[in-house]
């Protein structure tokens, strides 16, 4: 088989989801792409810092070069901020030497390579959590769906609510936003009787977690696949978010591994957060 | 290029063609939690919009309007004149945010922890060696 060489660019907010990446990376090996993953503050498409164009432009520019440099013909988006990021602003100032393409082409682009090694059956008949936003870029809406549904035993059910935004994340800077969109959500799986909520992004499925204490299931169409395909995903993040204690449930040495101010200041605060319905 | 030369020229390309006709305001999922947006004329508000990509001040129905893009795009398709209007939305939020080195004009919500918090997760969620290979 031959196998493509690309970086796996996942984005920031990724590190809550190691899984997602570890998983991402082997199923990207599994139909063919070297994809070498690339993400955190070293590898920033700027929009942190969006108030100010000179340190985006800066970050930004360290993104691209950093990618340039690394020889790989194609750059594997995951974050759709990113990717648009790259398209709007990253690479009109600072030349690529890569194509862009997002994960859900990748593998759609693979999916007869990937399609025979689903071979676990998942029962589960979902509803996809889908948003406006980025599905103009990239037919994200379609193509979750269709590689979902090359998995024994998911259904995908049809409904035609959508939520603002390109994803969770900027729905929840805007007061009242987010808790209306899930409210609309619990509704669709309601009326379509389905009992699984499929998350496409990163910071739709942090916030999504929560709403499993409304006695749904929340899991990320990787971790859909990569039950099929037989590779370890387990959702520690979605564990420790739903925990009655996080700190006991992710336990002491883990936390003094992160560091214990870290862990209070910045991390406990999130997975402490009630639900935004 | 650098980026306020990007976001310079294409804020003038599309306030070109921009007619503020108010058809992407109309589209616009956000207006309800924009203030002032839903009781104002939509042109009005996208004439507001465009008055920001030509270095102007803007009108409050506009800011607010601008506050609250959380990049939908569904004003892209609307758009009569066929322009990336979710892009020109973008390029007023930018500005609207100071990125050219002005003064703000909306609330500009920045997360100083933002880095340290990526990394304390990291330190969570994967091994040693990964870390330092991934991040």
């Amino acid at each position: 088989m031959a196998v493509d060489h690309a970086v796996f660019w996942y984005g920031c907010n990724m590190t809550r989801h190691g899984e997602v990446i570890r998983a991402t990376t082997r199923i990207l090996e599994l139909v063919g792409m070297d994809a070498a993953p690339a993400g955190g503050p070293a590898s920033c498409c700027g929009s942190p810092k969006e108030a100010s164009a000179r340190i985006s432009e800066g970050m930004a520019r360290r993104t691209v070069t950093q990618f340039n440099e690394s020889g790989r013909g194609q750059v594997v988006t995951w974050c759709p901020s990113c990717h648009m990021n790259m398209q709007d602003s990253m690479a009109p100032v600072t030349p690529t030497k890569f194509e862009t393409v997002h994960v859900t082409e990748a593998l759609w682009a693979r999916r007869d390579r990937l399609a025979p090694l689903l071979t676990q059956r998942v029962e589960a008949r979902v509803l996809l959590h889908a948003h406006h936003g980025f599905n103009g870029r990239v037919a994200v809406n379609d193509l979750v769906p269709a590689l979902l549904r090359l998995i024994p035993g998911v259904t995908v059910a049809e409904h035609p609510y959508r939520s603002p935004g390109h994803m969770c994340s900027s729905l929840a800077a805007v007061p009242g936003a987010l808790a209306d969109a899930h409210r609309a959500t619990l509704s669709a799986m309601s009326e379509t009787g389905t009992g699984t909520l499929c998350t496409i992004f990163h910071s739709c499925h942090r916030e999504a977690v929560a709403l499993e204490r409304h006695g749904i299931r929340v899991r990320n169409w990787i971790h859909l696949l990569a039950e099929s395909l037989g590779i370890e995903a387990e959702d520690e993040y979605k564990a420790w978010r739903n925990a009655a204690d996080p700190r006991a449930a992710i336990g002491e040495d883990r936390i003094l591994a992160a560091g214990e101010v870290a862990f209070a200041r910045l991390l406990e605060p999130e997975l402490r957060k009630p639900p935004a319905v | 290029m650098t980026l306020i030369e990007h976001i310079r020229a294409e804020s003038a390309r599309l306030a070109g063609l921009c007619t503020a006709c108010g058809g992407c305001v109309r589209a616009c999922p956000m207006t309800p939690y924009a203030a002032g947006v839903g009781a104002a004329d939509p042109a009005a508000v996208a004439f507001g919009m465009r008055d920001l990509l030509r270095d102007g001040p803007g009108t409050p129905a506009a800011l607010a309007w601008v506050a609250a893009c959380t990049r939908s795009g569904i004003c892209t398709p609307a758009c009569p004149e066929q322009i990336d209007a979710a892009f020109m939305l973008r390029l007023a939020q930018w500005r609207a945010k100071g990125a050219l080195g002005e003064a703000p004009r909306i609330p500009v919500k920045e997360d100083t922890q933002f880095s340290p918090k990526v990394k304390a997760f990291a330190r969570l969620t994967l091994t040693e060696q990964e870390q330092a290979e991934w991040l």
